[in-house]
């Protein structure tokens, strides 16, 4: 599998594609942002995370209002509950995660189903990594999960949410992944270095 | 700065610090100085020494100020107090900084894809430490390789270099004594991806062929200007 590296302004494509990250101009692609052109596909590597119906994210309820809640998505703008949907009540500073229903294109994002997170952590890493830190059918956040035995919920933007087990170790995986999301052979990088760390621990 | 006291700005085709006349100081790029902004970096060029911070895109406050269609684009330039020869000591924006700002925000809107990004905001933040001619383009050279560590969408980058008239030649890259004593400076920055002309801007005085051979050599340097921007981002991939 070749892989390469591409900074913004250079050609992808001979033709146009829509593709997020990239741009088209005279009938050719672009890339925008910093990314890696892998088979064809150009995958970003930077960027902030945009909301698309239907994702699961992690929320901090920052206002409330009359008509429902104001929550930072990690997206350049807030969502909004709405308390006609709503059957509980959130005060400020409440960690959820909530449903994706529907984003227009000035960006009213509206949210659903939510659920209150509570006696955990949440850590923020960069977005565009996030389908690493899943992995291949859940591949790599399983083995997180069983290695250090503790709930992990993955949002899409970027958020994570952790419960029991070794968290601080957890933390210290997802980091990892989160930073060499663009080098190959990570699963097993992980794996090695999460058994060697609880190795060390047992010690 | 009277032309009594104007020193030899070329002799025998070397200029004031020994460099020839089509040579550019020497420039050091590094992206990700900074922990607390989204993306960031210094550039080091001669005796510059600019640092750039992006933030965004992000809600714009006070909020009617946000445009429904696009991003908007802030860009402040400041020269630290300690910056210069000069003073600058007096704090507060000043009719340089204005005028560089105002035009910084120009570069940036024509190179950020600024209309993914309704209702928003992108900061840029440039500050000059140390300056000696020039820190114009350094400074947009480092708010651009910022904005690609902030991962913002742009259509490439943003390079270029100051061509100005020195004793009666061509040089590129001046530097503070040869801005002030030669007879023409112009700074021009262009999108990397596509050749676009994003700056361009003139003091003084040239004739339509050497405006267009100016052209030419701020292109030639901007493409090396360019590649030590690529290669700053890179270092941090591997």
């Amino acid at each position: 599998m070749e892989r390469k590296i591409v900074t913004p302004g250079e050609l992808l494509f001979d033709f146009p594609k829509r593709v997020s990250g990239t741009y088209v101009e005279n009938g050719k692609t672009y890339s925008a942002v910093l990314g890696m052109l892998s088979d064809g596909f150009f995958i970003p590597l930077k960027g902030r995370y945009t909301p698309f119906p239907g994702d699961l994210v992690v929320g901090v309820v920052m206002e409330e209002r009359f008509s429902g809640y104001l929550v930072d998505v990690n997206a350049p703008f807030q969502g909004v509950l709405d308390s006609r949907d709503l059957r509980q009540e959130f005060k400020i500073g409440d960690v959820l995660i909530a449903r994706v229903d529907s984003i227009d294109e000035i960006n009213n994002l509206i949210l659903v189903d939510p659920k209150k997170l509570s006696n955990g952590e949440v850590l923020e890493v960069n977005a565009v990594t996030i389908p690493r830190i899943i992995g291949r059918n859940n591949s790599m956040i399983e083995m997180v999960r069983s290695l250090t035995k503790s709930e992990i919920f993955v949002g899409k933007n970027g958020r994570i949410f952790l419960k029991n087990g070794n968290i601080a170790l957890a933390i210290e995986a997802i980091k990892k992944i989160s930073n060499e999301a663009h080098t190959s052979g990570l699963t097993d990088r992980i794996k090695n270095f999460l058994e060697a760390r609880l190795n060390e621990q047992s010690k | 700065m009277s032309k009594v006291n104007k020193p030899e700005l070329v002799v025998d085709g070397k200029r004031t610090d020994g460099r020839g006349l089509g040579d550019l100081r020497s420039v050091k790029i590094e992206s990700r100085v900074l922990k607390n902004a989204d993306g960031s970096a210094m550039v080091e060029w001669g005796n510059n020494k600019v640092i750039a911070g992006v933030y965004g895109p992000r809600e714009v406050f006070p909020k009617h100020f946000s445009d429904p269609f696009k991003a908007i684009v802030n860009f402040r330039y400041v020269m630290c107090s300690f910056s210069s020869l000069e003073e600058h000591s007096k704090g507060g924006p000043n009719r340089r900084s204005v005028e560089i700002s105002k035009i910084g925000r120009h570069v940036f809107e024509n190179l950020i894809l600024t209309e993914q990004f309704p209702n928003t905001t992108i900061d840029i933040d440039v500050e000059v430490l140390q300056s000696d001619g020039g820190t114009r383009v350094a400074a947009f050279t480092a708010a651009s390789v910022a904005l690609v560590d902030a991962g913002v969408p742009v259509k490439g980058f943003a390079a270029g270099v100051s061509v100005g008239k020195v004793d009666g030649q061509l040089a590129v890259d001046l530097n503070k004594v040869e801005d002030n004593y030669g007879e023409s400076d112009m700074p021009v920055m262009f999108n990397s991806s596509n050749s676009d002309i994003l700056l361009l801007q003139m003091d003084g005085l040239l004739t339509r062929q050497e405006f267009e051979r100016s052209i030419d050599l701020c292109f030639e340097a901007s493409k090396k200007i360019n590649t030590l921007q690529v290669e700053s981002i890179r270092k941090k991939m591997e």
